[in-house]
Formats: C-alpha cells, structure tokens, sequence
C-alpha cells in the first residue's frame, strides 16, 4: 500500500471505522513512519482541543416542556407550530411570563445542571485518563470476591461490585478514582474491545428516575442515582448497548 | 395518534433533545434560532412519529438528528438566501468561510475561542460531520444518513473540516 492511502485512513482509524485487519496493517505501518505518526498525533490533539473548546448544550428546560405539552396535546390543542417570522413577537411576552414564573426556580435548576455539566466531563477525563497504558486498574480480578475486599480501608464506603461475565459483560478489575472533589470507585468492565467505567460514590440526594444519556468525544455517559449510590457508566461502546449494561447494576 | 404514542414519543425522543439541540445550536450559531429549529423539527417528528418503526436508541436518535439537520437547512434558506446563490461545491467550499465572517475582528487569545470560530466559519456541509462525529459520536453510516450524502463523502468533509480546524489552532499559536 502506498503511503497517502494510510494517512486517508488515520481518520477511519481514531474514529474505530477502520476494518481489523487493515488496523493492524495501519499500526504496523505507523511504528515506522514518523510522518503518519505527526499526522496521527496532529488529530489527536485536536480531539483533545475540541473536547477542552467545543460545548455540547442542553436543551432549555422551556423547550423541552414546551414539546411535551404538544406530545401530549396531540392534535387540537397542541400549540401551532411557532413560525420563524412570529418570533419576534411571541418572544417578549414568553419571556416575562416565564421570568415571572421561574425566575427562582430555574436559577437553582441552571446552576444544578451546570454542577452536572461539570461532573459529567470530570467522569469523562477521568474514563479518557484510565484508557492510557497502565492506568485502567488498581486492583487487576474479574472475581468480584477479590475487587470489593480490595476497596475496604481505600474509601469510606463499600462500593457494589458484580461481575456480569454471564451477561457479556466481564468484570476486568477496580480502581479509586478522584471525582466531583471526592474519591470515588471504579469498576472496569470489558465488552469485546471496549472498556466501560462505573464509577460509584455515596449518593447525596434521593434516588432519580431512569439514566439521563449525554454523549461527548464519541463517549456515551449514563448517569443515575438509587437510594444508596450515585452512579457514571461510560464508554465507547453502542448506546443500545451500553444502556442494557446499565440495567445490570440495577437488577443485581 | 394512539394514545400510548405521547408517552412513547417521550420515552424515545426527548432522552435526545439535548443531542438535537446542540446540532441546532451549531448550524444556527444562535441560541434563539436553535430553538426554533429544534421545537419546529420536534412537531415534525411528532407528525410522523407512527411511521417511525426504529426499535433501538440509536436509530432514534439518528432520525431526530436527520429531521433537526433537513429543519436547520431548510431555515437557512429562508434566512440566508444570498448565500445559496452559490451552490456548495465539494472541493472549492472546503476552506472556504461561511457567508456572514469578517475575518480577525475579534482576537481573542484562547484556543477554545478560537476553535469555536474556526468551527463557526466552516461551511455547514463540513460544520455539521463535525459536530455529529465530534460531539455526538455517530457512525459514519449515521451520519451518511442523517446528511443524505454516501459514507465516502462523510469520510473525506471529515477530514476536510479537521484539516482546516487545525489549520486554525496552528495559527493561533503563531499569533
């Protein structure tokens, strides 16, 4: 193969669409060409830029009510649809009636999510962090009897760990990590090449309801919280399948 | 509409309203506009929600982008029809900015701004690859679909649009 055509497939390969064997071909030839190499450290630092520079948004919480209000009110009663032009009208008055409203609480709300905005890309370096060589587990067992004993005198809690092998998902080790200003464990399952993180802590207010999904970097990161723990599940892998892995802490 | 579809249109499109409106935040590169696309493209998706037979999360989520990005696009035309007088062309728009950018009129000194600038001049053919591959993670195959163009060209925007992103932070170093 001629040299351009791996530089083409650089991008296939950091994004994980590039075919096994031609990864294989791509990494030996990228141990002997320093010019590949800058290309591919060139796209590597400009993820990690994009990560540091380029914000995903949440939705506002108005929006958001404002389509379940049509979902639900289906057809007579859902809102016409708001046209482009009409927006400088309807936008003034929206806006009063909600301030008037909400003010209060969307303040405690905006600075919440905003707390969780945060947390959510301290468990997302975190994950990136532990993909580095040498850095996934402290604790190296896929028996569970070996990785839970381990937390034991490390943290003030006794985290739940469970191996899923039977499900697809093998337990591959434990770690503590340092999350959110407070360490936290971290549970290391595999899924054919992927690596998921759950990382566990105490939870501080009351159970919530199904995980909330944020995607970042090509990461998906599910969070919920029971009445014991707050959990972060993230990794690489499919949605679909990273959300049936989550039900599995659930159900144990 | 049957009468569990609200609750169902719920449980599968609104976990990814947020994913919808920040593709709409990044074609519009305004809050407002973002909205608008996105509350206009959620009343399109509840209108053929019944035809939308995906099973698993994903699809969900690619439909909802596609119908966010064809809302957006179509916006666009209606707001910016000078810029359509000339028809995008693959090759001779990969650098090129988009319509409304006057060059270094603000010189912020951090990368961040810089990228975000970067990413607002690209064109919005190489704007939107990057954010759905950057930002929300989709296969190459999910985005081919939710632009409507095949897998090659996905493959060769991206590295179009990356080239010119780092292009952006070299300069900034020089600066």
């Amino acid at each position: 193969m001629t040299h351009p055509s791996f530089e083409a497939q650089v991008d296939a390969y950091l994004d994980g669409e590039l075919a096994t064997g031609d990864v294989r071909e791509l990494e030996t030839h990228l141990a002997q060409c320093p010019e590949c190499t800058r290309f591919r450290d060139g796209r590597l630092a400009l993820r990690a830029a994009i990560v540091a520079g380029v914000p995903t948004f949440q939705a506002p919480a108005a929006l958001r009510e404002r389509i379940r209000e049509a979902a639900r009110g289906a057809a007579p009663s859902a809102r016409a649809p708001r046209r482009f032009t009409a927006r400088n009208v309807w936008r003034p008055l929206a806006l009063a009636a909600s301030l008037a409203v909400v003010a209060l609480g969307s303040w405690t709300l905006a600075l919440q999510r905003a707390a969780g905005e945060a947390l959510a890309d301290d468990v997302l370096a975190s994950h990136i962090r532990s993909l580095m060589p040498g850095h996934l587990t402290d604790v190296l067992s896929s028996d569970q009897h070996t990785v839970k004993p381990w937390f034991n005198g490390r943290l003030d809690f006794s985290p739940p760990v469970y191996d899923f092998a039977g499900r697809g998902y093998p337990l591959l080790g434990g770690r503590i990590d340092y999350v959110g200003g407070r360490p936290v464990a971290a549970l290391v399952y595999g899924r054919r090449q992927h690596v998921i993180n759950v990382f566990v802590w105490p939870a501080t207010r009351g159970p919530g309801g199904g995980p909330s999904i944020r995607t970042r970097q090509g990461y998906h990161e599910l969070h919920w919280t029971t009445a014991d723990y707050t959990y972060w599940v993230v990794s690489d892998l499919g949605l679909a399948e990273l959300q049936d892995f989550a039900q599995l802490p659930r159900q144990a | 509409m049957d009468s569990g579809a609200p609750a169902r249109f719920e449980a599968v499109v609104l976990p990814h309203l947020d994913a919808a409106y920040t593709l709409a935040r990044y074609l519009t590169r305004n809050p407002q506009d973002a909205e608008d696309v996105v509350q206009d493209a959620c009343l399109r998706a509840l209108k053929y929600f019944e035809g939308f037979r995906g099973e698993e999360e994903g699809s969900a989520r690619a439909w909802l982008l596609t119908i966010v990005r064809n809302t957006a696009h179509t916006w666009r035309t209606r707001h910016r029809p000078a810029a359509l007088a000339v028809e995008f062309e693959e090759t001779q728009h990969s650098d090129a900015v988009a319509e409304d950018n006057p060059e270094g009129v603000l010189r912020e000194k951090s990368a961040k701004e810089t990228l975000g600038r970067a990413l607002d001049r690209l064109a919005p053919e190489f704007r939107e690859v990057i954010v759905l591959r950057e930002l929300q993670g989709l296969s190459y195959k999910e985005i081919s679909d939710v632009a409507g163009v095949p897998v090659g060209t996905v493959m060769s925007r991206l590295s179009r649009a990356r080239a010119r992103l780092q292009d952006a932070l070299r300069e900034e170093e020089v600066c």
